[in-house]
């Protein structure tokens, strides 16, 4: 029973963690953002309200050039995704390795 | 948009020779074939790293290198956001179910909802869902094959769509599984070098200082970029619930794609199934990058420069036209060829497992005493006959090739996907829920597509009780995939309280496929799992319809 547990808790914590970061991400840098939701988001109106910077960044706020969420998103959703795999995969392989013992 | 007014010789060349070698393969890979599990999975002698470079090019198809890079430009922001959330997909699908699908130890997807839930009606079922899915991706993949010979000859696209449907119906026919499985990873290879290469070229040419390595290269024309298109790294042209329409079609649409499923059919054991995984998105991922780069580089380059006024409708041209541009006539035949390659590896998994569905899961369980020898020489003949007609179906194409294929993703999502991941982690899953929530959930998104993309109407004029008001928005089309998915979920889960449950040795499968030699009827049962799946799927529902006076309609 441990084995099984420790199955279903690493299996929902690496997807929880995946959706997020990989699928829901993007859906965070609007949700996240409260003083969007009193604003009409039309390009026109985006660039009234926040200057020629970028959506959820400040002056300066950019990683490699990149604006963050842009560079968090692309880098989560590749490098994230594939790191948190491998570790599921190393958690799989050792249950597997006692279920065979 | 016009062809290129004369015949590219060079690009020709090279696409020969990558169509010439594939066929090659096959004839080579075709002496492993004896039996009809050596046609249909390889022998399941896959080793980790062809299997993963097997599935790299199955999911870099010509959506990647023609479809995302024309979605960027018409989209921007939610295009990069509907790839990356693809790419996280591939381990989504691994965590839920890659290896246990590999120690079911079924041929197909269709072969495993029918033994898992004991029922021969959801394996016809699912053989219909499988056809209408790989139909819709297919013709998306090969119009993308016509535009590469419309670009190259100057010929009508549907010549392309019959050349190249024919040259691969005739190496899957011919090599079966292996031959798939190896020309699938020499496709990786070449799309890799044939995309990369080009890339750092045309980021060269503008002036990039990180050209050599185009995912993360061009940073230092952000700046410009945001003067030029100041709302091009915004998210919030959309309701919030059009990323969970991509999370839910992307994420449980790969789980339920039956030519992705069916690669981990063809691997040694689970611990190849998970390994050949991480390769495969790290190389997606690798890809996938360098096309935001490609896409970048487009709008940047049509921002930029005087006398590009491209029609939408040419916008899947534009990296011919970027890479011709920008680095000359060398680069643009090894972008052509690894196009070529992309397309002919996708459309040879989805053929693939049309005819196994054809002839293993609906032939062979209609006529159950045909041996399997003469199974295998139908498997032939059917593979081809499939072929032509996809041939015929696609000769009047999707307008955009990626919406095609984000349909097809849906409806697998909703006939498939949930079925799949609800029998791998809950033992009390049952037929009746399956069938109900499998019907439904498919038939909404088929609906979808039909009432939207056939008949051409509106998203918010499609009759759809109380949910079509919110299916507003520039992509409002997609949130098709939030009712067929949520409501495939919650029918499962309520039906299946409402049957009773399995026998036992249906439940059996579940520990066997996790790796148990025993049988506990507690594992796998909890109640909590399809609590959280109706909670969440409502929570979608509602949440679709908040926000309503936010977003522009």
């Amino acid at each position: 029973m441990k084995d099984y547990k420790l199955e279903v808790w690493a299996t929902l914590i690496c997807f929880i963690i995946v959706a997020v970061i990989g699928g829901f991400f993007s859906s965070f840098v609007v949700i996240l953002n409260e003083v969007f939701f009193t604003q009409v988001p039309t390009p026109e109106g985006l660039v009234a309200h926040y200057g020629e910077t970028m959506f959820l960044i400040k002056e300066n706020l950019t990683v490699m050039g990149f604006p963050l969420h842009y560079f968090l998103l692309i880098m989560f959703s590749w490098i994230g995704v594939t790191i948190i795999g491998a570790i599921w995969c190393v958690i799989m392989d050792r249950i597997e390795e006692r279920q065979r013992a | 948009m016009e062809p290129r007014g004369e015949v590219f010789v060079l690009g020709l060349v090279l696409s020969i020779v990558v169509l010439l070698i594939s066929v090659l393969i096959s004839v080579w890979a075709r002496r492993f074939t004896r039996s009809l599990g050596d046609y249909y999975v390889a022998g399941r002698s896959i080793g980790a790293i062809n299997n993963g470079l097997a599935m790299v090019s199955l999911a870099l198809s010509l959506t990647t290198f023609i479809g995302l890079t024309a979605l960027i430009i018409e989209g921007v922001y939610i295009a990069v956001a509907v790839y990356a959330s693809f790419t996280a997909a591939f381990i989504g699908l691994m965590i839920l179910a890659a290896p246990y699908l590999r120690n079911h130890k079924s041929f197909t997807t269709m072969a495993f909802i029918s033994e898992r839930y004991g029922s021969k009606t959801l394996r016809y079922m699912s053989v219909v869902v499988m056809m209408i899915v790989s139909v819709l991706y297919l013709a998306g993949n090969l119009k993308g094959i016509g535009i590469v010979f419309f670009f190259l000859l100057g010929v009508p696209e549907v010549v392309g769509i019959v050349v190249g449907g024919l040259v691969v119906t005739l190496y899957v026919t011919l090599g079966g599984m292996y031959g798939v499985t190896y020309n699938q990873t020499f496709q990786t290879i070449v799309l890799l070098f044939c995309l990369l290469l080009p890339v750092a070229v045309v980021l060269r040419a503008l002036g990039t200082a990180g050209w050599f390595f185009p995912p993360l290269g061009y940073g230092d024309m952000v700046p410009d970029m945001i003067e030029f298109v100041p709302h091009y790294f915004w998210a919030m042209l959309e309701h919030p619930i059009t990323y969970i329409a991509i999370f839910l079609g992307s994420f449980f649409g790969i789980i339920g794609l039956p030519h992705f499923v069916m690669r981990f059919f063809t691997v040694r054991d689970a611990k190849e199934a998970r390994w050949s995984m991480i390769l495969c998105v790290f190389l997606v991922g690798l890809v996938n990058t360098t096309v935001y780069a490609t896409g970048f580089a487009a709008v940047y380059y049509m921002s930029t420069t005087a006398g590009v006024d491209l029609t939408p409708a040419a916008y899947d041209y534009m990296v011919f036209i970027l890479v011709e541009a920008l680095a000359g006539q060398g680069w643009l035949a090894l972008a052509v060829a690894g196009s070529v390659a992309a397309g002919l590896s996708t459309v040879s998994g989805l053929l693939m497992i049309m005819g196994a569905g054809l002839i293993h899961d609906l032939y062979g369980e209609l006529k159950p005493d045909v041996d399997d020898e003469k199974k295998l020489k139908l498997s032939y003949l059917a593979m081809f006959v499939v072929g032509v007609l996809v041939i015929l179906f696609s000769l009047n194409p999707p307008e955009f090739i990626l919406k095609a294929i984000m349909w097809a993703f849906g409806i697998a999502a909703a006939g498939l996907g949930v079925p799949i991941v609800l029998g791998i982690w809950w033992k009390r899953t049952t037929k009746q829920g399956v069938g109900v929530g499998m019907t439904v959930g498919s038939l909404i998104a088929i609906y979808g597509w039909v009432m939207i993309e056939l008949v051409g109407m509106n998203p918010v004029d499609v009759p759809f009780p109380f949910f079509n008001t919110y299916l507003y928005g520039p992509m409002g089309w997609i949130k098709f995939t939030v009712l067929a998915v949520t409501f495939s979920f919650i029918l499962t889960v309520v039906v299946s309280w409402l049957t009773p449950p399995p026998a036992e040795e249906l439940q059996r499968q579940v520990d066997e496929m996790h790796g148990w030699t025993d049988y506990d009827p507690k594992r796998y049962n909890s109640k909590v799992l399809p609590i959280a799946v109706v909670f969440f799927s409502v929570f979608f529902l509602w949440f679709m319809t908040t926000l309503y006076d936010v977003f522009p309609k």
